[in-house]
């Protein structure tokens, strides 16, 4: 070791060490004097300590799925608006990851995860009153009523970006965008509907000529009309279309999510239908009776109040119902997870998802949360399997050391036969068939068990050598001598010290556990979606476009993994060298 | 030494019937019905009474009417014979189907044992000799890589970096489809789509290794022998090679032929990840589509490599050290 010179110098000489030190201090002296052993410890405690402690502030919920959301590349500049709409804004709207905002001077600003579609606004639009941002384009309506729209089509199949003659005509008073469909209501109480149909499915017929407001969400639209009584415009079932009685004839304005709809009555108090998720339809006790203004976003909704105070609720998950205490409030946007407050002097207030830190995977989940919930998924998984193998290697092994001969002979060569056995093609097979047709937990306590099982032999030579050296020792004659049972024996008087060799070399095979789970996990024959795990994450990455294009995907999971086991193996190596006098060149 | 071998010999014939056993056993667990694999195509096509017939047909083709101890046999002799049955998701004979990826995977796994041993002995030792150096550090931490990354990973970034950013290499699969050209610009073709995979596996087994060797190569040059040699005056080079080397051989030989045992399961990994059909691949294919039989032969063949494997480790132990006697 090239530091023993160095040590020598500043710490005790080898004699001196010898008389004051025991062999485990010893150990633990020599393990610390490495950088690189202090370098990897540290990481893999951040990694640990991550893992543990950030879930509790960066929450994962397994089954959210969000279409709008996915494969975003790593940003948090979602609602990062630019500073001249600062004191100067007009309006704004926000679409899945980015927004757009007018001033007052009718000029457009787009902000967030823009791509070339969605930056490319424009020209001389004119004075521009009101914009409306979609799934991935937005429409913008200027005073001569007339509507303009950019953003991405996804090859044009659906004519989003076509506005209809219909709508040209200039008498649009109001512009709705939707996930790739696009609303426009005009002077006549009418809406024209483009873009992709086949999800979002709006009916205009029955409520022609009486339209007065639109609520557009990821399935239909509710029209608020002229005799403020409400429409579904849905052409299938829908959750939305039980509208309740009693807010007919008083409607004032109406907003609608993903899950519910939400309809302001004319004596500022709210009524929320639909599905009653995450709290949607429980409506703050404080907020009724005095709401002025309500918006809804994916999963929330926001309402304004008549002391320009705002409160959102529903689904806070990427922090969209965390609103802010403000005052002053004259205007609301939320959309999507985004919400923006605009007080009297036009100073911009927003809360809700700034921007994902490690991106989104291709069913829109945060991956920074997931990979941290994945990291103790992996490192849990990896530690009982640990515990599993080690279990069955002491048994075996103690048994087979402790009576050598026949014994010895026979579990050793069993341990042979097993070991034989080629690991991740056994492991695949075991896992296809018993965990098959498990649950989600049954998966992962059979990942484990596979991962122990399997992995038993090499813990159990190693007991078996160090218990053959053990049990000549005179302690272990006089337990003999004293009619102390072979089970004593070997687990009271022998086995704690071994325990100190095993526990070593436990740690050590950590990485090798790890390492192994997430093979099996990433080939999808371990623990399955949507538990997260680092090596499901990173299942299917192996895809040119995902390699290329989307390679936040892999990037992160594979740092996270690669680091751990990396750290750990570091770790391992120092652990060897500590314990192994001969490593330090004595 | 010859009754030595019959007696391993002796004992890897017990050993593979007890596999073999086991395996027959997990495979009998599986919960898939042969028979509607067999008739998987014909169902739609035929009347109930005819489907019936069809079944008991292929029932007793297959004896699934007998005992399990009877099954076994029947299939154990099949086995012996070189009848490893039939891929119900193929249609041909598993022979057939697991022959070409068998080949394409000891190919490859040859080529990469040539690779490794020619880079991770040089290496190993050269590091043992530099210890502490910066030459040792370097490759410490090169190695500590190699074998601390999962290998998909590895894979990963290699694609990432040697085929997307720097396209230099493929990114998967065998061959070009449909060249067309003389013999000779066929191999390079395959050879090019080898180059990836080969990398990979080099890189990743490389770092076991080499540590392996040199933590054997430490050890042998604090020997007193190689002190005597020294104070001979032998040359340095005659030193490491012919008497620390010698001593170290042991440890290197274990570590060479664990893990030459070891890259056959180890490959399915990079063969799934680089779309190369071998023995990996399409083990996993089959596990997928539920053709057992082709999982059966292929595991009964790392089952094989493994035993010879070690019979091998025991044969060359006695030849690279003369102190072992094998009786």
């Amino acid at each position: 070791m090239s530091d023993a010179k160095k040590d020598k110098k500043k710490k005790l000489s080898i004699y001196e060490e010898e008389k004051v030190q025991s062999p485990l201090r010893t150990m633990v002296r020599m393990f610390f004097t490495r950088k690189i052993t202090i370098l990897g410890l540290s990481v893999f405690g951040f990694v640990v300590l991550s893992c543990l402690i950030l879930p509790f502030f960066f929450p994962t919920e397994r089954l959210f799925v969000d279409s709008t959301q996915r494969n975003l590349p790593p940003s948090g500049n979602f609602m990062k608006f630019p500073k001249t709409l600062e004191g100067n804004v007009r309006q704004i709207s926000a679409g899945n990851a980015f927004a757009a905002g007018i001033d007052n001077d009718g000029n457009v600003h787009v902000w967030g995860n823009l791509n070339e579609g969605l930056r490319a606004v424009p020209e001389g639009m004119g004075n521009v009153v009101q914009v409306s941002a979609g799934l991935s384009h937005v429409l913008a309506l200027n005073d001569r009523g007339e509507v303009f729209t950019w953003g991405n089509d996804r090859g044009g199949v659906f004519k989003l970006l076509d506005i209809p003659g219909e709508a040209q005509e200039g008498d649009i008073v109001e512009i709705y965008a939707g996930d790739q469909i696009s609303v426009a209501l005009d002077s006549g109480g009418d809406i024209h509907v483009w873009g992709n149909q086949n999800i979002v499915s709006i009916r205009a017929s029955g409520v022609r000529g009486r339209v007065k407001q639109i609520a557009l969400n990821n399935l239909t639209a509710i029209a608020l009309l002229d005799d403020a009584t409400v429409a579904c415009l849905s052409i299938v079932s829908v959750p939305f279309d039980r509208i309740p009685e009693e807010i007919q004839g008083r409607t004032v304005k109406i907003a609608s999510n993903d899950k519910a709809c939400i309809a302001l009555l004319d004596d500022g108090t709210v009524t929320a239908w639909g599905l009653n998720e995450n709290g949607l339809l429980d409506i703050p006790e404080n907020v009724q009776g005095r709401v002025k203004d309500v918006a809804g976003g994916r999963s929330h909704f926001t309402a304004l109040l008549d002391d320009g105070t705002v409160e959102s609720w529903g689904s806070n998950l990427l922090k969209q119902a965390d609103s802010p205490s403000v005052s002053g409030i004259e205007q609301i946007a939320a959309s999507y997870y985004q919400n923006y407050a605009v007080d009297g002097n036009g100073k911009i207030t927003t809360w809700g998802l700034k921007g994902y830190f490690f991106g989104t995977d291709d069913y829109g989940r945060d991956i920074f949360s997931r990979l941290l919930a994945g990291g103790r998924v992996s490192l849990f998984a990896g530690a009982i399997s640990i515990i599993i193998s080690s279990v069955l290697g002491i048994i075996i092994g103690s048994i087979s050391g402790y009576f050598g001969g026949r014994v010895d002979v026979l579990l050793m060569r069993f341990a042979e036969i097993w070991s034989a056995i080629p690991f991740l093609p056994i492991a695949i097979i075991l896992s296809y068939i018993l965990a098959g047709n498990l649950g989600e937990v049954g998966r992962l306590i059979m990942t484990m068990l596979i991962l122990g099982i399997l992995g038993w032999p090499a813990i159990g030579r190693l007991v078996r050598a160090q218990m053959l050296a053990a049990r000549e020792n005179d302690y272990v004659l006089a337990a003999r001598a004293m009619g102390v049972n072979t089970r004593n024996i070997i687990f009271r008087h022998i086995f704690p010290n071994i325990l100190t060799i095993v526990a070593v070399n436990l740690m050590i095979r950590l990485a090798g556990s790890i390492l192994s789970e997430s093979m099996l996990s990433y080939l999808g024959m371990g623990i399955m979606e949507p538990t997260p795990t680092w090596g499901n994450m990173l299942s299917g990455s192996q895809n040119l476009t995902v390699i290329t294009v989307y390679w936040w995907r892999w990037a992160f999971a594979a740092i996270f993994l690669g680091l751990s086991t990396l750290s750990l193996n570091i770790i391992g190596d120092g652990v060897r060298e500590a314990i192994d006098p001969k490593a330090s060149g004595r | 030494m010859a009754v030595y071998i019959l007696k391993r010999l002796g004992f890897m014939v017990v050993v593979f019937f007890i596999v073999t056993m086991m395996l027959f056993l997990i495979f009998k667990a599986v919960p898939v019905d042969p028979v509607n694999l067999w008739l998987a195509d014909t169902g739609a096509n035929v009347k109930p009474e005819q489907y019936e017939q069809m079944r008991q047909q292929v029932i007793s083709q297959l004896r699934l009417d007998q005992p399990l101890a009877i099954q076994y046999v029947y299939w154990i002799s099949n086995l012996i014979s070189g009848n490893m049955g039939y891929s119900g998701f193929h249609k041909a004979p598993v022979r057939q189907v697991v022959s070409s990826p068998i080949r394409a995977t000891v190919k490859m796994n040859i080529v990469n044992l040539v690779l490794v041993f020619i880079i991770s002995i040089p290496l190993g030792i050269r590091s043992a000799v530099k210890r502490g150096k910066a030459f040792d550090n370097s490759v410490q931490v090169v190695t500590i890589l190699g074998y601390s990354l999962p290998t998909f990973i590895t894979c990963i970034l290699a694609i990432w970096l040697l085929a997307v950013k720097i396209p230099l290499f493929e990114m998967g699969g065998m061959a070009t489809p449909n060249l067309k050209g003389s013999w000779l610009t066929l191999e390079l073709d395959k050879i090019k789509y080898m180059i990836l995979p080969l990398i990979v596996m080099t890189f990743t087994s490389l770092g076991g290794l080499t540590r392996y060797i040199r933590a054997a190569m430490i050890e042998a040059l604090s020997l007193d022998c190689v002190r005597t040699a020294r104070a001979k005056g032998l040359k340095e080079k005659v030193v490491i090679y012919s008497h620390a080397m010698r001593n170290g051989q042991i440890t290197v030989i274990t570590a060479l032929t664990n893990w030459f045992i070891g890259i056959f399961g180890g490959s399915l990994m990079i063969e799934n990840l680089f779309l190369w059909n071998g023995m990996g691949r399409v083990m996993f294919m089959s596990v997928r589509n539920n053709d057992w039989a082709v999982v059966f032969a292929m595991s009964m063949f790392y089952v094989l490599i493994a035993l010879v494997g070690h019979l091998f480790v025991d044969l060359i132990y006695a030849a690279a050290d003369p102190r072992i006697r094998l009786t």
